[in-house]
């Protein structure tokens, strides 16, 4: 298989890591004197806030080692959060490189070319070894280059060995997901059953780092064997065994992965379901769901759909939940305490209103894309054409496309503001409701503004839609929260499609925001509708 | 008898000499016309501006007297289509697939879809990922023909279906003509167009090269024959005999085509010594291949 086609394969996943690791840890280490302060004294009283803070979240991340420093706050809130996003990249590769070029027929193609089962197994484990091998080197050179700017340079040989722990993770991770794609039918169920085992094993770290003493069987999880090393902290240290021992794990599973895809059919798992027993049918489905407009989209995509609800619902849980326990970490580290004082009001609502909803925004901007992706998918695959073989009016496809996106926003997020509702009142933070009901629905134009401009950018040019449309709200999105935090001028921060909404919950509503937003939706979608009633379908 | 179907100087410029260039053609009401090229000729192209799916670059094409593209909506509650190939409806069973663009058209024949379905042997309750190519193909005509449409536009109806399906969806075409529904369909397989047609359309880098009704085409037949001599073999005065072509020598061997009569051949091998004489009719494949290269 030619490098530059395994390039294209993988190409997606390449540079969202690449980009992903170069701004996470750049900001991180850089914005360091900005959080923490720029003088000794204050950099400690910070690094003590961070270590109380950090002591209540070792479920979710290790405790920090000397987060009074540049280096050791990245390895913290680095490279904890990097060992969770990593290990998911490698699984969605696996499973990608198996099971979805399968779905599609490319692996059945290649095979028939003459390339062997189990070159064709190693070329895509070798090509994704050296990707992440850039990635992680690429994370690790912007790390020690945010320590630097930062002036708190990192220790190299620490940076090297934290970064080699990250890569056997990932290769772990990547052996883990190549062993599940074999066992199940297709991409879907790979990805599902790959992503349970790896949140199990995370969940068994997370008991360890939970428990005194810790129990013995949570070492055996992948997660625990990376957490073993904390190098790019200053008095951290490599631990070369349990880097061993997840190379030992990655080797086996890719040994055993490859074993499983030498006896299992193409185009099917090792494990199969029984065949459906019943006879043949011969009639048309009697689901009124498919029946009713709009209904009927949200009924075939019922599952992501739900998923959507429940992981942004769980985002709200835990924002409420983590609440008082931020609130404490603010009113502690003098250099963010005067962050909130400028908003006025209970610091718990502030601090809801300015977390959740930023995380609310940034979730259902990604949501919009999702199906601007679709969309831009429907044109290319003949779906749409499909559509407008039955006597549908273009204009009409469209509508029913953004109803079903609006009221699919709706319900995630009215769903969870009723979470946050319910769970407010038990963490002692006052929420007015009026308010809330007023900043979950103006959510809704938020993420149809997306919507809008993907639409058009679908109908004028599919293939490039998401990409230019994903690039957008990246780069708002990091405008948005680094330009108060980097006091960047009015300006600057005003180029973020994330400013039309304002803070709705803490400051009256932005009303120019609303109405640029209302616009935006009206001339995207009036435009997009014009675009595709002139254009070629999947040309 | 009025027109189902009328192109006038129908064009797609994709440039580079690719598309379909003034394509002037008309297909009755009630007539089941083949539209007859090799891969990229433009018979999909074709297809997808009478469908409104792609605009013309020039002249245009009305479907029971409606513009394709101004009265798309209108012209589409009369016509069932089967595209070149059916877009992947992932997890969703066939039964979903027909209920939810069956609910797009405003409802569904049930018992149509079931007869269909049955006929087809397809079953509708496998999701569509399980299918295979002639399953999908097979779905495709149910969506095409389950709510009895008065024009059926089909690309390559038969790809993918096995030579028994094959023989079903030909009486299914046979049955939807004699109740007059009209249908145009592309191929590359002639005996696929000669078990179906009335007409053929044959298209050529774009352009319509022929159009003709299937009597014609099989005016344009001629015979493969092989003569077997005792004796000498009379080459000259069979190269000289009129509609005899091809003619070779082997041995004690000839061969010829002969177009129209036999009586010109026969005159001439009058006298000579004929131990074996075969006439074989050729398909209408070769046919149309000698037709190409012309």
């Amino acid at each position: 298989m030619p490098p530059r086609l395994l390039l294209r394969l993988h190409r997606i996943g390449l540079i969202a890591m690449t980009y992903f690791a170069i701004f996470y840890v750049l900001v991180n280490s850089a914005a360091y004197p900005i959080i923490a302060g720029k003088t000794r004294l204050a950099q400690e009283a910070f690094g003590h806030s961070i270590a109380v803070l950090g002591a209540q979240f070792t479920w979710l991340l290790p405790a920090p080692i000397r987060p009074d420093t540049a280096a050791g706050y990245l390895q913290w809130r680095g490279y904890g959060l990097f060992a969770i996003v990593f290990s998911g990249w490698a699984l969605f590769s696996a499973c990608g490189a198996v099971r979805r070029d399968e779905d599609r027929g490319l692996v059945e193609s290649w095979m028939s070319s003459g390339i062997s089962r189990l070159r064709l197994l190693l070329t895509r484990i070798g090509f994704f070894a050296v990707l992440s091998v850039e990635v992680v080197t690429v994370a690790g050179v912007a790390a020690w280059l945010g320590c630097v700017i930062a002036g708190l340079p990192a220790d190299v040989s620490g940076l090297v060995g934290e970064s080699a722990a990250l890569w056997a993770l990932t290769i772990a991770s990547f052996g883990v997901g190549l062993l599940v794609a074999q066992l199940a039918g297709d991409f879907r169920s790979a990805a599902g059953a790959g992503g349970v085992v790896l949140v199990a094993m995370f969940l068994l770290d997370s008991i360890g780092r939970s428990s005194l003493p810790r129990p013995w069987f949570t070492d055996i999880s992948v997660y625990a064997l990376f957490n073993q090393s904390n190098a790019a902290a200053p008095g951290g240290a490599f631990d070369l065994t349990a880097t061993l021992l997840l190379l030992v794990v990655g080797v086996a599973t890719l040994a055993l992965a490859v074993a499983a895809f030498n006896r299992r059919d193409i185009g099917s798992g090792l494990l199969r379901g029984r065949q459906r027993g019943a006879g043949d049918v011969h009639e048309a489905s009697r689901n009124p769901l498919l029946r009713i407009p709009v209904v009927r989209g949200i009924w075939i995509r019922r599952v992501g759909s739900l998923l959507w609800i429940i992981g942004v619902s769980g985002t709200a849980a835990a924002v409420v939940l983590l609440v008082n326990t931020t609130a404490t970490f603010f009113a502690t580290t003098p250099s963010l305490s005067p962050f909130l004082r400028g908003f006025g009001g209970d610091v718990r609502t502030i601090l809801l209103a300015l977390i959740w909803l930023s995380f609310a925004q940034a979730l259902l901007a990604i949501y919009a894309i999702t199906y601007v992706s679709r969309w831009s998918g429907e044109d290319s695959s003949g779906v749409l054409e499909m559509q407008l073989a039955e006597p549908l009016p273009r204009w009409r496809v469209l509508a029913e496309r953004s109803a079903e996106l609006t009221v699919m926003v709706a319900v995630i997020s009215f769903i969870s503001m009723a979470v946050i509702l319910a769970l407010a009142p038990s963490e002692g933070i006052p929420v007015d409701v009026g308010k809330l009901v007023v900043a979950t629905a103006i959510l809704i134009p938020f993420a149809l503004t997306f919507a809008a401009a993907g639409a058009l950018l679908a109908g004028w040019r599919p293939r490039a839609a998401v990409v230019t449309l994903s690039t957008v709200a990246a780069i708002s999105y990091l405008v948005f929260e680094l330009g108060p935090l980097f006091k960047w001028p009015s300006w600057a921060d005003n180029l973020s499609v994330f400013q039309l909404y304002g803070t709705p919950l803490i400051t009256p509503v932005f009303a120019g925001g609303l109405i640029a937003m209302i616009c935006i939706v009206a001339v995207g979608f009036g435009s997009a509708g014009v675009v595709l009633a002139r254009r070629d379908i999947a040309a | 008898m009025s027109s189902a179907i009328v192109m006038t100087g129908l064009t797609k410029d994709y440039g580079a000499n690719h598309g379909l260039f003034d394509l002037d053609l008309e297909v009755a009401e009630g007539e089941v016309f083949g539209f007859l090229g090799p891969n990229g000729a433009g018979k999909t192209t074709c297809i997808r501006l009478l469908m409104g799916v792609i605009h013309a670059t020039a002249g245009g094409a009305t479907i029971f007297g409606l513009d394709a593209v101004r009265d798309s909506v209108a012209v589409k509650r009369a016509v069932g289509y089967l595209p070149g190939e059916l877009p992947q409806y992932g997890g969703m069973r066939g039964s979903e697939v027909v209920a939810y663009l069956g609910a797009m058209r405003g409802g569904i024949d049930r018992a149509r879809v079931t007869e269909i379905a049955e006929r087809l042997q397809l079953d509708l309750g496998r999701r569509f990922r399980e299918y295979s190519r002639g399953n999908k193909q097979k779905l495709g005509l149910v969506l095409a023909f389950m709510h009895r449409p008065r024009l059926l536009i089909l690309d390559e109806p038969t790809g993918g279906l096995d030579p028994l399906n094959q023989q079903t969806f030909h009486q299914m075409v046979g049955e939807v003509k004699a109740e007059g529904t009209t249908v145009f369909l592309s191929s590359h397989v002639l005996s696929e167009v000669e078990e179906t047609c009335s007409r053929v359309g044959i298209i050529r880098d774009g352009r319509l090269v022929s159009d003709m009704t299937m009597d014609k085409v099989h005016e344009l037949r001629f015979h493969e024959v092989v003569i077997e001599f005792a004796g000498d073999i009379p080459a000259a005065t069979v190269r000289a005999a009129a509609g005899v072509e091809d003619v070779a020598v082997d041995g004690p061997r000839l061969t010829c085509t002969v177009h129209g009569g036999f009586d010109p051949l026969l005159s001439a091998i009058r006298g000579a010594t004929v131990i074996d004489l075969i006439s074989r009719e050729p398909s209408l494949e070769s046919i149309f291949l000698s037709y190409y290269s012309k």
